[in-house]
């Protein structure tokens, strides 16, 4: 900030300049938004956003033949940087603030506040700072050196990013599709719910699901809330830690079954089947109420009913509903090029078709691990090979970065 | 040999005592020879459990809470080291160990959660790494905020102030190459659990918010030669966007439905 002192607009342009031009860039953005509304991401999906990408890249190597010019100088320098830095940080700190309308919906402000990534002045301002950085790139590989390698990846990375994000934004599609054991299925739901035909199919061989050891606890029977009121404990049941205590109860665990069916004599056996549920006989005291008595315990699920034991007038001993631990659904996949595709669809273990990834989404969670159907989510997005080289460039300079730390501390001061 | 974690006391106490000692010797002794063969000591000790856990449970430890926080010990106590032998700062070898030691006495003193379950979304390779990267990185900038008070501090009493100056840009360096790296490797994660990299979730808007602010530091000191006290403010500025995003996130009226806000 120092050499900034100088006459307003009188070449090279500082920060002064550099906030006023970011502030004019917002104000239009303002009035656009004001006039015509939130920007709509359809007007540049596939081709235009390709179009649109030549052009900014053609603008910059045409600024970059002229990097002696006062313009490009500006756009490739410091001031600027911070300038549209500070416009997105601005935005984003609004968008943080404001509770933001879904994506299939239109905001209510006026200003865009609560659809801020849809909002002219935000647009306008990444599309410049995209400008911004390709300069600030395209000046330092001009004057090359290996040692700047970190400023590289982290520059480069972020910039390959930026664009693959920002421009693909447009052609991301995002859909659910219910597909039944053993059935094959093409249609999916969009965000705004209407039925469509993919040309991908996905035939549901079998939903496998386990889910944890579910936990005891104590309800007030007059409420249905676990005591103590306001900080329940909750027993996660454990085989090899047998006993516990819950608010003065003694529990101990004499048997557990976690696929346990139940007798005519309303003991449980194990039976594993699509329809069984974990079980647990307990022995349960207390010295201060003369309490002692053993039973089962049963949390139930749609095929079998739940077991409790009474402890006194309003106090009971139940178990919780377990959660799901693992659910995997094995599918096929066919593809309009007659190719098939054989998986193991988890959480977190999704399956990439072309520019398409199928994700484990969801099951019908009143039935659990017995489940007619399977839900997935597919993803369309064809920059998303481009998304991963900008995270793994930048991700790299940032390692870097830990191992540089800041060179310029370490040199002499210049 | 079947290791389960009925013997984990049994590797954790060893492990915590040569710490302890690591930590005390970083600061008398002037040895660094010493201090490192303590925390070498100790780490290899508490990865001797996991490998024998791992063998044991026939699959990596990675699904309960108590598992996931032998990972966190491990990793801090190993980058933590690392990060000594590269910048000889004292106060991250002794912070790292001592996080690292408050997740072993965890898992000691509460053993019910070993078994304290993860949801599936959890269950990932990139959730350790995640959540280490951020831990350190806000011991960096912690200790980049703090230096930022000193210097302004000692601007007011015109004192010398070089080496804190090189120092504090430092930390801020390092602190937002982890920022960065638990980011990235957070959108890698997101990808793969919930279908899309970025998607401006709250968590997500204000952990930009706060990479947004540190980068407007690192770039405005590019061209002063000695930061103004308005720089320094924007350290300080920055952290406390780093306290929002990592604990103000949840109280939000904006935040509510939050995918990354997990309540019991």
């Amino acid at each position: 900030m120092n050499k900034n002192s100088g006459p307003w607009w009188k070449a090279p342009w500082s920060y002064k300049e550099s906030f006023a031009v970011v502030g004019g860039l917002i104000a239009s953005g303002i009035m656009l938004q004001l006039s015509i509304g939130n920007f709509d991401y359809e007007i540049i999906r596939y081709p235009v956003n390709i179009y649109l990408l030549i052009l900014t890249l053609i603008i910059v190597a045409v600024l970059t033949l002229r990097h002696k010019s006062h313009l490009f100088q500006w756009l490739a320098a410091v001031p600027l940087s911070v300038a549209n830095i500070s416009g997105l940080l601005l935005y984003s700190i609004i968008m943080g603030l404001t509770m933001q309308a879904p994506a299939n919906a239109d905001g209510q402000s006026a200003l865009g506040f609560d659809a801020v990534t849809r909002s002219w002045p935000f647009v306008i301002v990444f599309y410049f700072t995209l400008l911004n950085l390709s300069c600030v790139t395209a000046r330092r590989l001009l004057n090359f050196h290996w040692r700047d390698y970190a400023f590289y990846l982290n520059h480069l990375g972020l910039l390959v990013l930026l664009y693959a994000g920002g421009f693909g934004a447009a052609d991301l599609r995002r859909y659910v599709m219910h597909v039944e054991e053993g059935a094959t299925e093409w249609r999916v739901y969009n965000e705004k719910d209407d039925v469509l035909e993919l040309p991908l199919a996905i035939k549901l061989n079998d939903f496998y699901m386990e889910e944890y050891i579910p936990k005891l606890a104590i309800i007030d029977r007059r409420t249905g809330d676990a005591i103590p009121n306001g900080n329940p404990q909750m027993w996660q049941i454990d085989t090899t830690r047998t006993t516990a205590n819950i608010a003065g109860w003694n529990i101990q665990l004499e048997k557990y079954i976690h696929e346990a069916v139940r007798k005519s004599d309303s003991t449980y056996q194990q039976i594993p089947m699509p329809g069984s549920c974990p079980a647990a006989l307990v022995k349960v005291e207390n010295n201060v109420a003369g309490f002692s008595q053993s039973g089962w315990i049963c949390c139930g699920n749609f095929a079998q009913l739940y077991m409790t034991m009474q402890l006194n007038d309003t106090l009971s001993l139940v178990m919780t509903r377990p959660e799901p631990k693992l659910f995997r659904s094995d599918i096929e996949v066919y593809t309009p090029d007659e190719k098939t595709y054989q998986a193991q669809l988890e959480v977190n273990k999704p399956l990439r078709v072309g520019h398409w990834m199928i994700y484990q989404y969801s099951y019908d969670a009143d039935a659990g691990k017995a489940s007619a159907y399977s839900s997935f989510e597919l993803v369309y997005d064809p920059w998303m090979t481009w998304v991963y080289v900008g995270i793994f460039m930048f991700l790299a300079g940032s390692i870097f970065l830990l191992w540089e730390g800041n060179k310029k501390a370490r040199r002499k001061k210049a | 040999m079947n290791i389960s974690w009925d013997h984990f006391t049994a590797f954790a106490i060893p492990v915590l005592i040569s710490w302890l000692l690591a930590i005390i010797t970083v600061f008398t002794s002037k040895k660094r020879w010493l201090n490192n063969i303590f925390t070498l000591a100790g780490i290899v000790g508490f990865a001797t459990f996991i490998v024998l856990l791992w063998i044991s449970l026939d699959r990596p430890p990675m699904r309960t809470m108590g598992e996931t926080r032998l990972w966190y010990t491990f990793f801090l106590s190993t980058i933590g080291f690392v990060m000594y032998v590269k910048w000889k700062y004292n106060w991250i070898k002794a912070f790292s160990l001592v996080v690292a030691s408050v997740f072993i006495f965890i898992n000691i003193l509460k053993p019910e959660i070993h078994s304290k379950n993860l949801m599936p979304a959890l269950q990932s390779i990139w959730f350790v790494p995640h959540v280490t990267a951020y831990i350190l990185s806000y011991s960096f900038l912690s200790a980049a905020a703090i230096a930022a008070v000193i210097l302004l501090w000692q601007y007011k009493k015109q004192r010398e102030t070089t080496t804190l100056e090189a120092f504090t840009d430092n930390l801020v360096y390092v602190g937002f190459g982890l920022l960065m790296t638990g980011l990235l490797i957070g959108a890698i994660w997101a990808k793969e659990a919930w279908g899309h990299y970025w998607s401006w979730d709250p968590k997500e808007t204000w952990a930009f918010i706060t990479a947004a602010a540190y980068l407007i530091y690192i770039h405005v000191r590019l061209r002063e030669s000695r930061p103004k006290k308005f720089t320094l403010w924007l350290i300080i500025f920055s952290f406390i966007f780093l306290m929002i995003t990592w604990k103000g996130v949840a109280y939000l009226p904006s935040a509510q439905g939050s995918v990354h806000v997990y309540s019991e």
